[in-house]
């Protein structure tokens, strides 16, 4: 035997980082990136769904380029909802029925640097897998512009258009195309599956099997989309006639959910409007406190939880 | 100097657990005590369902005492840091069937604060300790149950701890599997390391605990030096090579002379099942 191997100081980060890294390099190995070949064929097939328009500049293959946003952030929506869930409530279960979890936490690791560790792996995942589809989108939708933007010229100058009328039709379908507005779109779908990733973790840390946990996440995501008008009613409630279990559910679901229909606004992306940057800082700030706030809940049951 | 710090202490452990459809709790372990000082090899057996695995997972944390408590080298088992000088194999381990054994023993050791030139020369070291060099870039999901355990006891050891706590070691393993896993705690225990395995294979215990406790249905029923518990006070052996019939009568006349001396039995001492597996399988003659 050599002398012993230098033990370095102990650092919460370096072993959060050692499991999120391990946890990412087990979700690829599953072929989740398998799902991009998918993305790639859907990203490319919206090209060809081009609706039939008035055979005027402006409208000459926008729709093509809407076609192209729709499907592509539908797609990372599904997919990082579903990975988000799935990926989130099979690791933990999977590690303590193979009993891998015993040799992990009989190491020097603490509850919550195990916990925190996964869920990075998880949305470290999902922001390699939004980064690479976000890139594709980027690509597709930046040769198609360009391709659409010549051939709304070419109707313009035929039409005899003024070069005022041809800068703003240039404006306006480039506003199609690629812009920040719809990368910030693309940040906001990471953060809500952010969110749904660490609420999978809280529900996976007592829960008892993995299809539970799959279950009522989806379940709670549901629900989240109606938590404005959860707190609406809560608050009419005061003056309205509402039943005390009603009260109580709509109190519970307004102040633990967050509101996901605030993430209506990726639509609006899609449209070619501007997502105010007031908004993506709400978003991101809603993101960090529920995420925050479901990581901590998790720690506080997983640290009593027995094996 | 001797190390006066016990390596593990469990004081009157209780542990209850909570049962859906009884009423009463199910009490698993019901006041065991177990002192083990630093070197020595200390073999928990009983049957299945008497409370070994409860205890194992208690002293790591794994379990809350109802009552009572553990500590590591005189850390609380509660502890996290308690851990650092604890390796640990559980009952049929099933390690991340994604990893070669190589980056298993990578991951265990950066788990513990490892890293760069001394980790990769550990993790060297381990699989060679283990008889695993040739399978180090295999992914776990192939290895076979004896192979299993091995990597088991290399992850166990990564961070050099003073204590390595076994769980049913040889558990499924076969006799072959099951003898390197008995050199291997002979290893340990040449090097210092303090061994707490729990079995209910006798004979593996025997040969190779320095100190046995048997539990039963919760309590701990009897503890002590393994020579001591299973020595028979009133009997002597006198093991003899190439011996003459003619001095075996001899020695058999003699003892008949002295008053209350008698002869118990006399014959050719009988090796084991598995002493004779080995040596036909593997032409291993001083197993």
């Amino acid at each position: 035997m050599t002398s012993p191997a230098v033990k370095s100081t102990d650092s919460h980060v370096l072993r959060i980082l050692v499991i999120a890294r391990h946890a990412f390099t087990q979700l690829v190995r599953m072929k989740v990136f398998y799902f991009l070949a998918v993305f790639a064929v859907i990203a490319i097939a919206s090209n060809f769904f081009d609706l039939p328009q008035h055979e005027v500049p402006e409208s000459i293959g926008v729709s093509v380029l809407r076609s192209i946003k729709s499907w592509s952030l539908g797609t990372m929506t599904l997919f990082s909802v579903v990975l988000s869930v799935v990926a989130t409530a099979l690791l933990l279960p999977k590690d303590v029925e193979d009993r891998t979890l015993y040799t992990i936490l009989a190491k020097p690791v603490p509850r919550f640097d195990y916990l925190a560790g996964k869920l990075l792996g998880v949305l470290l995942l999902i922001f390699v897998s939004l980064a690479l589809m976000d890139g594709l989108m980027t690509l597709v939708l930046q040769i198609r512009t360009s391709v659409v933007l010549q051939q709304q010229l070419a109707m313009g100058q035929q039409l005899g258009w003024g070069a005022a009328e041809i800068a703003r039709l240039k404006s306006e379908t480039l506003a199609q195309g690629p812009t920040w507005s719809l990368q910030a779109g693309v940040l906001a779908v990471f953060i809500r599956s952010s969110i749904i990733a660490s609420l999978a973790l809280l529900i996976s840390t007592f829960s008892t099997s993995t299809l539970f946990t799959t279950i009522i996440s989806f379940l709670v995501y549901f629900i989240g989309h109606f938590q404005a008008d959860a707190r609406d009613a809560f608050l009419q409630s005061e003056t309205g006639g509402q039943g005390i279990g009603a009260r109580i559910f709509t109190l519970l679901t307004s102040l633990v959910l967050p509101d996901f229909s605030l993430f209506n606004v990726i639509d609006s992306v899609i449209e070619g409007q501007i997502f105010p940057l007031v908004m993506l800082e709400k978003l991101m700030a809603l993101g960090l406190f529920y995420a925050v706030l479901y990581t901590v809940c998790s720690w506080f049951i997983f640290a009593k939880k027995e094996f | 100097m001797a190390e006066t710090t016990p390596a593990v202490e469990i004081r009157d452990l209780v542990k209850d657990f909570k049962t859906s459809f009884r009423r009463q709790p199910l009490r698993a372990v019901d006041g065991v005590s177990i002192r083990i000082m630093p070197g020595e090899v200390y073999g928990l057996i009983g049957p299945n369902g008497s409370g070994k695995s409860t205890t194992m997972k208690a002293l790591l944390g794994l379990v809350a005492p109802t009552s009572g408590n553990c500590s590591i080298f005189g850390k609380d088992s509660m502890k996290v840091d308690s851990r650092q000088d604890v390796g640990f194999l559980p009952e049929n381990p099933y390690f991340y069937k994604h990893l070669t054994g190589t980056e298993t023993l990578r991951f265990y050791g950066k788990l513990c604060g490892l890293g760069g030139k001394a980790l990769e020369e550990r993790v060297s070291e381990l699989l060679a300790l283990v008889d695993l060099e040739g399978a180090r870039d295999r992914r776990i999901g192939g290895y076979s149950k004896g192979m299993l355990q091995r990597i088991g006891l290399a992850q166990a050891l990564v961070q050099e701890p003073r204590l390595v706590i076994l769980d049913e070691p040889t558990a499924g393993v076969d006799p072959i599997g099951s003898r390197q896993i008995r050199d291997l705690i002979f290893k340990l225990r040449e090097r210092g390391i303090t061994v707490f395995l729990c079995s209910h294979l006798l004979e593996q215990v025997q040969e190779v605990c320095d100190k046995v406790g048997i539990i039963f249905r919760g309590k701990m029923v009897r503890e002590g030096q393994l020579e001591d518990l299973i020595a028979i006070e009133d009997q002597t052996e006198i093991i003899l090579k190439d011996a003459s019939p003619e001095l075996i009568a001899q020695i058999t006349a003699l003892a008949e002379q002295h008053q209350g001396a008698s002869i118990v039995r006399t014959g050719k001492p009988r090796t084991t099942l598995e002493r004779l597996f080995l040596r036909e399988t593997l032409g291993n003659d001083d197993s």
